[in-house]
């Protein structure tokens, strides 16, 4: 779950952590007004509040939104109101979005902070040791993806959970960096609060692109950026209510709401899945056929019946789908929920395209009788192959 | 004989009051295996299934002796049902639930360093010796004793994997899934090492998928290996669009462009026999000539 910068700023003010003093604006007259409240004399910064990373280096789609990008400096008040006139309600797309971009709502209006040595900083769990790792770059204005390319170029620092970070490992950074060991005690202080708030807060990653060094030493964070695990939301109601949905496309947010995995790319191929690996598997053999995946839904081990339908009708009512192919392997999922399922949503919303399902493992015979006595034209498969094979036959015949 | 769990093995069930508990212990009782006891807080002196239920495993052991135990617990009671079994030394546990929060896998891999304790999954079917230990909720109807070791990174591959020693005629000695979430209680390389010395075992075959480097790992150990059996491999992913992790974006910010693709080559390199479908496992197993 990803919340917006502000408010991730807001959380990081809560640990201690300085960040820039600012204010969030709905409106162009409201953004001034912020902007005066800040501070008498500019420069200020604009950033529009959309859940995405390299918003500096986006375009807006709209004509009247200018040529800057979602990451504005103004220097004179008289330009906030237009500036931000140019970014409210138009569109932003930056690499992270893809094409259709993200709406801009708000901005967030902030004093302009004069830095020393912006640097980037990450937080995030590596799986394969298990701990929370730190990540340091001096290249503050790419995206982290690029970074990982260039393993040189990146400090990489394992963490204690306990313990947290030791004077060794901030002598480290700073040695990393090229910096005076007179940072050691402000290096320490914003790291240790860092990882504070990574634990408290049951975060997967965090990062702070970029963390700047202010005149009196201190370190500040110019930026935020914080994704929580989903699973261990139940601890944190306060963070579950701040967080808005309305950025999640509706079929993602529908099956998020029914506990399912939700994935949409660029072929015209619907599937229906009890896992993750099922579903990268129907993915690959798709493609091996010179075909593509529209979407991919995964049930998991879900045992409520709505629920497995509702996620059918997520998949027969996206446009892209051609085709639909059905690969489940019950085991603690039985094929027959799946199979009162189809039904279930074939009913209400009509069944448009030719549909191949594969059961195997827990009720499977059930399964395949329930579907067997509904009207319903469907095709049987014995493996994830033959069920992609029969689907491409029958889809190419509807051409 | 088997690796982790056979006949013999002595199994406790937390969580055992359930609706999915009882709906799988129950078949696993009839597959035969060795449930002798069962948790479940405020449950104590009733009997479930045919079994004793106590409040907790402390004085399940004061009746019984365990070798392993699986969890039916949900995700968020996960942790603390661990920390019951690993301070009760119970040498194997097995972990069902998914969505465990990903901070208490920390803290539960912190707790399992240094104990004598192996756990597998969470987010797993479990642990399957055909015929002989059900820990966990595999179908029952697809499993064949025989002499292929199946360790997977992706529960419902595990099956597919399953199916194709089956169709190669071979069967299983032994099944274990070790849990799609990205940080799991042991990774291949334990599982693999009891294959190796399981007289039993013929060949191994691992199932990875894209996101994290558990394969990697797999590889290097596999390659420092002085006595090797043939291990076939298929790894998942391969159309996966690079950046757009299937739920764990985080790893490919850790481990950089590791690809589906990168990952066959190195295992590939450390002497694994790759396939790329699943279809071809079977081939390639009766291929071996074991």
């Amino acid at each position: 779950m990803n919340i917006h910068e502000y408010q991730a700023k807001k959380i990081l003010a809560q640990y201690g952590i300085l960040v820039p003093p600012g204010g969030i604006a709905y409106t162009p007259s409201e953004a001034k007004r912020v902007a005066q409240k800040l501070s008498s004399r500019g420069p200020w910064m604009l950033k529009a509040q959309i859940q995405s990373g390299a918003r500096a280096t986006g375009h807006f789609i709209d004509h009247d939104a200018g040529g800057r990008g979602g990451i504005r400096q103004v220097t004179q008040i008289s330009n906030i109101l237009y500036e931000a006139a140019q970014m409210l309600n138009n569109t932003l797309v930056t690499e992270q979005t893809g094409d259709k971009g993200r709406l801009v709502t708000k901005v967030y209006v902030e004093k302009y902070e004069e830095v020393k040595h912006p640097f980037y900083a990450g937080m995030i769990i590596d799986s394969s040791v298990p701990c929370i790792t730190l990540l340091i770059s001096e290249v503050a204005d790419e995206n982290i993806v690029t970074l990982a390319q260039r393993r040189e170029k990146i400090l990489r620092l394992n963490l204690q959970q306990d313990s947290g970070i030791s004077d060794e490992q901030i002598f480290q950074i700073l040695d990393f960096l090229s910096l005076d060991k007179i940072y050691l005690q402000s290096f320490h202080d914003f790291f240790g609060k860092l990882l504070f708030t990574f634990i408290n807060l049951d975060a997967q990653m965090i990062e702070i692109n970029p963390v700047g060094i202010l005149p009196d030493k201190k370190l500040i964070a110019l930026d935020a950026k914080i994704k929580f695990d989903n699973n261990a939301m139940f601890r944190h109601p306060d963070i579950v209510r701040i967080h808005e949905d309305f950025e999640e496309e509706k079929r993602h947010r529908r099956a998020r709401l029914c506990g399912f995995q939700y994935h949409e790319f660029d072929g015209n191929i619907g599937c229906i899945v009890n896992g993750e690996g099922l579903a990268l598997e129907a993915m690959d053999i798709i493609q091996s056929k010179g075909y593509g995946t529209a979407c991919s839904l995964n049930v998991k081990g879900g045992v409520d019946k709505d629920k497995i339908a509702a996620g059918i009708k997520i998949i027969m009512t996206n446009p892209r789908v051609e085709g639909m192919l059905i690969n489940i392997i019950g085991g603690f999922l039985r094929c027959n929920l799946i199979a009162d399922g189809i039904l279930e949503a074939s009913q209400d919303v009509g069944l448009t395209v030719p549909l191949i399902v594969r059961f195997e493992g827990t009720n499977k015979e059930e399964a395949k009788a329930i579907l067997q006595q509904s009207n319903l034209s469907v095709v049987f498969a014995d493996d994830i192959n033959d069920a992609v094979e029969k689907l491409l036959a029958q889809m190419e015949v509807n051409d | 004989m088997s690796i982790l769990a056979d006949k013999n093995t002595r199994v406790l069930i937390q969580g055992i009051t359930g609706t999915q508990a009882s709906f799988h212990v129950k078949r696993s009782i009839e597959n035969g295996t060795n449930v002798v006891a069962g948790t479940s807080p405020g449950h104590e002196g009733e009997k479930h299934l045919g079994v004793p239920v106590f409040d907790n495993v402390h004085n399940a052991q004061r009746q019984f002796n365990f070798d392993a135990s699986v969890l039916f617990v949900p995700a968020m009671a996960v942790k603390r049902a661990v920390r019951e079994a690993v301070e009760a030394e119970i040498g194997l546990i097995v972990s069902i639930a998914s969505g465990v929060p990903v901070h208490d896998m920390l803290e539960i891999r912190a707790m399992l360093k240094g104990s004598k304790t192996l756990m597998i999954g969470p987010n797993t079917p479990g642990l399957i010796t055909p015929r002989e230990a059900r820990l966990g909720i595999f179908p029952d109807n697809i499993h064949q004793k025989g002499c292929i070791g199946v360790i997977s990174r992706s529960s419902t591959l595990t099956y597919e994997a399953v199916l194709q020693t089956n169709e190669a005629k071979q069967g299983q000695s032994t099944v274990v899934g070790l849990g799609d979430d990205m940080i799991i209680g042991t990774d291949f390389r334990e599982p693999l090492r009891r294959f190796m010395e399981d007289e039993a075992t013929k060949a191994v075959v691992l199932v990875g998928k894209a996101d994290n480097a558990y394969e990697q790992l797999i590889a290097e150990y596999y390659d420092g290996l002085a006595v090797k059996k043939p291990v076939v491999a298929f790894v998942a992913g391969e159309a996966l669009p690079f950046g757009h992790t299937m739920g764990y974006a985080a790893d490919i910010i850790t481990h950089g462009r590791v690809t589906v693709a990168d990952k066959k080559r190195i295992m590939r390199e450390a002497g694994i026999i790759v396939v790329d479908q699943m279809n071809d496992i079977h081939n390639t197993l009766q291929e071996l000539k074991i």
